[in-house]
């Protein structure tokens, strides 16, 4: 298992946002976790990533308990993530947000130095990446000025550049066009495929989510309600109640 | 909303940035003249003096535009590391040594280990309460020139402080202060444009840009913004010993909060983060406070206005209106041709 998590629970006031959540991701897979808005998906992934800190509860990534640990030092053992609104530098070029990331993971946040060849080995590291992510020829733009689509491309781009072992991507399908959503959908897969990345995402498109992934977790009012297969989920009595008024069925 | 603003020029024919080059000519110009002063002005040696202080000033400006314009923090007492320096190599002047290659140094690392300890706390804190604590912070360096009036002089101030050697040689005369103002005001220009260019600048300006994104890529933004707070306050410090040995005394008004106002004004008039508009910033409110303040008491109620002016028609300070109107120019040119 790549990730463990055990009993993790999270109150905000009276409201137990994350309340007991036991579950595990296993390698290379594609884990979506679903749910109504409020459920206490985005909390979850802020427990895992270092965001927020869990009232009880243990996290355990490849053996090491990690509970309680800063975003920046989960980070530097490859854990990533991508944010439900969009996060990037926005007034940066392109390829510099990617930069970021490398420098960072090679250690380099606190040099000194300036060297060419240092600098020319990242920018050609991030080229690839963002060709990878279809940011091609876009390097030398403002991130802040990229459509819509493109931003969300970016910020998985500054995850990636992290070379992580497992990224959380918290809808990133949201306000997509159907063609930008296929363009990602792909995208996801073949990190699976080609980089070999343990990717949890948090998407509402049930459709989408059914085709897309290995396992299913459902969560409600903070708790699991379900999790299995995609086949399995969808025939669990529990979800079918808790999506009776939603589009589930779509 | 401009679809795609392009940032650089290369592989990208046609859409070419307005070049540098007159950019540079210009800041070539303005250092020569900067460097060549004291033979302009042989004749009234009291506007070497004031170009002095203008230049200490532009020293401090940079100072905190290190931390503000590379961080996003923003320090409402930064008079409390000029006020510190200040003190600290007037004390080393009249107690221990009266070599300026011994006070200079001992002074900025007694500013730099304090800022340290005091910094680890502060930058823990966002926003408004970090520019709060740094102002509290300032008063309370402000409190303790009076707690210790035996030593500093009180509200007299510090006075005597003797005339200093470098390398053992006097310096007295004010063209050989001013140009040592000067080479220390352009050495630490070139460190804060080098910084820049340095992987740790580039971090400093994705905390400043998304503090939250930037963790999550692995930078530890308390670690990077205390190093900027100590590199900041260090040159403050800097700047505070200059003052205080080249004025010869110092009263408890630098560390006073009204101090700290003038120092974040000078930046915000140059342009934030533009590294070198404070610089000019500090200049023209320098001399403008000189020319001002003779004519009419009432010039800080003009600066106030002033000040609430730039903020609203020019957040990028007068920096950042040059670079616009040069690129309209620049601009202009290329469609008419
Ligand atoms: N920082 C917070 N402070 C207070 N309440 C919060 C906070 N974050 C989330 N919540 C609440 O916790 C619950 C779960 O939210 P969230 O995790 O964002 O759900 P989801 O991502 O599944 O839509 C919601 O009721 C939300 O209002
Ligand atoms: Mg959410």
């Amino acid at each position: 298992m790549t990730l463990q998590i055990n009993g993790l629970s999270r109150r905000f006031g009276g409201l137990k946002a994350v309340n007991d959540v036991t579950t595990s991701i296993a390698d290379r897979a594609i884990h979506s976790i679903i749910g109504p808005n409020g459920a206490g998906k985005t909390t979850l992934f802020n427990l895992v990533t270092g965001a927020l800190a869990p009232d009880a509860g243990r996290i355990s990534f490849q053996g090491q308990d990690i509970t309680g640990w800063t975003p920046e030092r989960l980070a530097g053992i490859g854990i990533a993530r991508t944010f439900q609104r969009t996060s990037i530098f926005k007034d940066l070029p392109v390829v510099e947000n990617v930069a970021l990331s490398i420098r960072s993971r090679r250690g380099m946040n606190r040099s000194l130095m300036r060297s060419a060849a240092t600098e020319r080995s990242i920018d050609v590291e991030a080229r690839d990446i963002l060709a990878w992510v279809g940011l091609s020829s876009k390097e030398h733009i403002r991130a802040g000025s990229l459509a819509h689509g493109f931003q969300r491309a970016l910020d998985i781009a500054i995850g990636l550049a992290l070379k992580p072992k497992i990224i959380l991507m918290d809808e990133p399908l949201a306000g997509m066009s159907r063609g930008d959503r296929e363009t990602v959908a792909t995208l996801i897969t073949r990190l699976r495929e080609e980089m070999g990345l343990a990717i949890v995402v948090v998407e509402h498109d049930v459709g989408m989510v059914m085709r897309l992934s290995d396992r299913i977790t459902v969560m409600q009012h903070g708790k699991v309600i379900a999790e299995g297969p995609p086949a399995a989920v969808r025939e669990d009595e529990a979800v079918k109640n808790a999506y009776l008024h939603g589009n589930f069925a779509a | 909303m401009t679809d795609a603003v392009v940032l650089q020029s290369k592989n990208l024919a046609g859409e070419r940035a307005p070049s540098r080059r007159p950019y540079l000519l210009a800041m070539i110009i303005l250092a020569v003249l900067g460097a060549t002063l004291p033979f302009w002005v042989t004749n009234s040696p009291f506007l070497l003096i004031l170009a002095s202080h203008a230049v200490v000033a532009a020293i401090v400006a940079l100072s905190l535009d290190l931390l503000t314009g590379n961080t996003g923090l923003l320090s409402f007492g930064h008079a409390a590391w000029y006020g510190f320096g200040a003190y600290a190599a007037g004390l080393l002047s009249k107690n221990f040594s009266s070599e300026i290659l011994v006070i200079l140094p001992l002074t900025v690392m007694a500013a730099s280990l304090t800022a340290l300890a005091i910094g680890a706390i502060l930058v823990r804190q966002i926003g408004k309460t970090f520019a709060i604590l740094t102002l509290a912070l300032s008063q309370i360096f402000y409190a303790l020139v009076f707690v210790f009036s035996d030593r500093t002089g009180g509200e007299d101030g510090l006075q005597g402080v003797p005339i200093i050697t470098a390398f053992g040689q006097t310096v007295a005369s004010p063209e050989a202060w001013y140009w040592l103002l000067y080479g220390v005001l352009v050495a630490s220009l070139a460190g804060a444009l080098y910084l820049r260019t340095t992987p740790l600048g580039r971090a400093w300006l994705a905390i400043k840009e998304n503090t939250e994104r930037a963790r999550f890529i692995g930078i530890n933004t308390g670690a990077l913004k205390l190093i900027a707070y100590v590199f900041s306050a260090g040159l403050a410090s800097l700047a505070g010993a200059l003052f205080v040995l080249f004025n010869g005394a110092v009263s408890p008004d630098v560390l006073h909060w009204f101090e700290s106002g003038k120092i974040l004004m000078y930046v915000v008039l140059g342009g934030v983060g533009t590294i070198v508009g404070p610089i000019f910033g500090a200049a023209a409110f320098t001399l403008t406070e000189h020319y001002v303040s003779s004519v009419t008491d009432a010039w800080l109620i003009y600066f106030g206005g002033l000040f609430v002016l730039i903020i609203i028609v020019a957040p990028g300070g007068l920096f950042g209106i040059a670079g616009s109107l040069y690129a309209r120019l620049a601009a202009g040119r290329e469609t008419r041709s």
